[in-house]
């Protein structure tokens, strides 16, 4: 498989698709059968190092996914290469922001 | 019967027009086009593409209330009135119904539309087996009329560089071809952001192919060939 191919990023977003889908079901099995029923709860999970962990990977799975999509739609549209690198580079930068927040939050928690 | 034509001269005309037509089919008027030659009879600077007239050339498709498909396979009866004819979408416009095709025959030849055999010829015939032989139906039949291509989005967006329905359905033509030797350098060629992973499964392409083939599915097995390969 070539690094640069067309083949990887679109079978990241699949990939990452069907994680969030797994992760959305668990989600809605875990509001269904009352397994986290509060707030409390639901904070307590997300201090765990389980916890911690799923969310993390869950959103550096949405970032992924959404920063393809997003790369699909500016080479689809926007033909200026000058602008379609900015808008590539200012999203890939608000989503490593958002990630870099998410991880300073939950970093104690992480097992790493 | 009322008809409505993009009209478009380069030589006279500022920029594109419709026009409308009116006129009666007669007895043995069956298909569209035969309403086009009628209207060519007494108007000859209409221009358009035909040949066989039976859905083998390809020449003359074009987009028939908002929808590609070929002037001789279209059927008049049903068609809603006045039945409005524009040149197939995404190509430059030399003249009323006749489109530029050299982009989309471009693509045709990059995907190298014939087989490559790196093994010396055999004495005799290559041998293909009846089950390998099935494995090109639904794909040989592709007449490139170029209604797919040009139906959709994704050719629209990026005609240059994504190869289109048309051109990637021949290509998995070749792959799946037992006697073909170049698997691996077209898929290395297909393999590409552009060329073939604009494809956003649309399915205009299968929506409107006038011969029934699917190059959405054929787009699907190249992909899929390209993660068994990965794999």
């Amino acid at each position: 498989m070539r690094v640069f191919s067309g083949q990887v990023p679109w079978l990241l977003q699949r990939l990452t698709a069907l994680f969030l889908i797994a992760a959305l079901l668990v989600i809605c099995v875990v509001i269904f059968l009352g397994l986290l029923p509060d707030y409390s709860s639901w904070k307590a999970f997300a201090k765990s190092g389980h916890g911690a962990t799923i969310i993390f990977v869950s959103y550096l799975a949405i970032c992924t996914h959404a920063w393809i999509g997003a790369r699909d739609v500016l080479l689809d549209y926007v033909k200026p290469i000058s602008l379609r690198l900015t808008l590539l580079v200012a999203i890939s930068l608000l989503l490593t922001a958002t990630a870099i927040r998410l991880l300073l939050i939950l970093g104690a928690q992480l097992p790493v | 019967m009322r008809l409505r034509i993009y009209r478009y001269d380069p030589d006279s005309d500022r920029g594109p027009h419709m026009q409308d037509y009116t006129v009666e089919p007669e007895a043995d008027d069956r298909k569209l086009l035969d309403l086009l030659v009628r209207i060519k009879s007494f108007d000859d600077s209409l221009s358009f593409r035909r040949s066989c007239r039976e859905g083998i050339c390809g020449s003359d498709g074009m987009n028939i209330n908002g929808r590609n498909g070929l002037a001789c396979l279209t059927s008049i009866n049903g068609l809603a009135e006045p039945v409005t004819l524009r040149p197939l979408p995404g190509l430059p416009v030399i003249r009323d119904l006749i489109v530029d095709m050299t982009q989309f025959f471009a693509h045709y030849k990059a995907i190298k539309p014939y087989l490559i055999e790196k093994a010396p010829p055999p004495d005799r015939e290559r041998h293909q087996s009846p089950e390998e032989r099935e494995k090109l139906d639904g794909l040989y039949e592709c007449i490139l009329c170029a209604c797919c291509s040009t139906f959709c989005p994704s050719f629209w967006w990026n005609p240059d560089k994504f190869l289109g329905p048309a051109a990637l359905l021949q290509a998995y033509r070749f792959i799946a071809d037992s006697r073909d030797g170049a698997t691996a350098e077209r898929l290395d060629y297909l393999d590409d952001v552009y060329r073939l992973f604009r494809c956003r499964s649309i399915m205009n392409c299968t929506e409107v192919c006038p011969k029934g083939l699917s190059p959405s599915h054929a787009i699907e097995q190249i992909r899929q060939a390209l993660l068994a390969r990965s794999l």
